[in-house]
C-alpha cells in the first residue's frame, strides 16, 4: 500500500512543477520585456500589462506586438482589454470566440 | 477495503497535482496573473493581498494533502476552495458580471467557461469522495486500534 501511495504522490508532484514549467510561455516572457503594441488598424503603444491593459484568455488571437526591427511580431495572445473594459466588453458567451 | 485506500489516494493524488500545477503555473506566469487579478470585479487593492494568498494558499493545501496527519484537512480546504471557485465560475455563467478574465494557472485558463464549471465541478466531487474514503479509513484504524487494546 505504501509503495502505491509513494508512487501516486511522486507522480504527482513530478506532473504538478513539471506540467506547470512545461506549459509555461516562454515567448511571451522574453518578448514581454519589449514595448508592447496592439494592433487598431495601426500600431498603437499598449502600455504596462497589469497596469493599463490585460489579455483576455481563453483567445487565440493575437493581444500585442513587440517590435523586432521594423517588424511588429506577435507576443501575447488574448483580447487586448484595458483596465476599465469590464463594463464596455462583451459578454463571456461572445468572447469565446 | 484495498480498493477504497487505493481510490483515496488517486484522488488525493489528483488534487496535489491539480494544486501543484495551479499554484506554480500562477508563479511562473506572475505579471501575467497580477493583470487578470486586477480585472476581476472585486476591488483592485485586493490585488496585492490576492496574488500571494492564492498560490500560497494552493502550496498549502497541496502539502496538507501529502502529510497523513493533515490530509483530513487538506481535503475539507480543498473542498472549501473548489466551491468557492466553483461559485464564482457560476456567478460569471449567470452573468453575474459583465466580463471577468480567468485567473488560472497554465493550461486550465484555456477552458471556456462552461469547461471550467465542469472542471471544478469534477474536482469538487472528487474532495467530497476523498472526504468520505478518508473518515472511513480514520474510523477502521480507529476501531482496529480500540480492539486490540480491549
Amino acid at each position: 500500500m505504501k509503495k502505491i501511495k509513494w508512487t501516486f504522490m511522486t507522480l504527482a508532484i513530478v506532473l504538478g512543477i513539471g506540467g506547470a514549467f512545461a506549459t509555461a510561455p516562454r515567448l511571451p516572457q522574453d518578448c514581454q520585456a519589449a514595448t508592447q503594441y496592439y494592433y487598431n488598424g495601426t500600431y498603437v503603444l499598449a502600455g504596462k500589462l497589469g497596469v493599463n491593459y490585460i489579455c483576455v484568455t481563453p483567445s487565440s488571437s493575437v493581444c500585442t506586438y513587440y517590435k523586432v526591427g521594423s517588424t511588429y511580431t506577435p507576443c501575447m495572445t488574448g483580447v487586448y482589454c484595458t483596465s476599465n473594459c469590464k463594463a464596455s466588453n462583451p459578454s463571456p458567451k461572445k468572447a469565446k470566440n | 477495503m484495498d480498493k477504497q485506500k487505493v481510490a483515496l489516494e488517486g484522488i488525493v493524488a489528483l488534487l496535489i497535482l491539480l494544486f501543484l500545477y495551479a499554484s506554480v503555473s500562477k508563479i511562473l506566469d506572475f505579471d501575467r496573473f497580477i493583470g487578470e487579478m486586477n480585472n476581476q470585479p472585486f476591488p483592485n487593492s485586493w490585488t496585492p493581498f490576492l496574488v500571494w494568498a492564492i498560490p500560497s494558499l494552493e502550496i498549502a493545501i497541496a502539502l496538507a494533502l501529502m502529510i497523513e496527519r493533515t490530509r483530513m484537512a487538506g481535503l475539507i480546504a480543498s473542498l472549501v476552495l473548489m466551491t468557492l471557485f466553483t461559485l464564482y465560475t457560476g456567478s460569471v455563467l449567470l452573468h453575474f458580471f459583465a466580463y471577468v478574465p480567468c485567473s488560472c494557472g497554465g493550461v486550465i485558463r484555456k477552458l471556456s467557461w462552461p469547461q471550467h464549471m465542469v472542471f471544478n465541478l469534477f474536482f469538487v466531487a472528487l474532495s467530497i469522495i476523498g472526504i468520505i474514503l478518508q473518515r472511513k479509513k480514520f474510523f477502521i484504524s480507529t476501531f482496529i486500534k480500540e480492539k486490540t487494546f480491549t
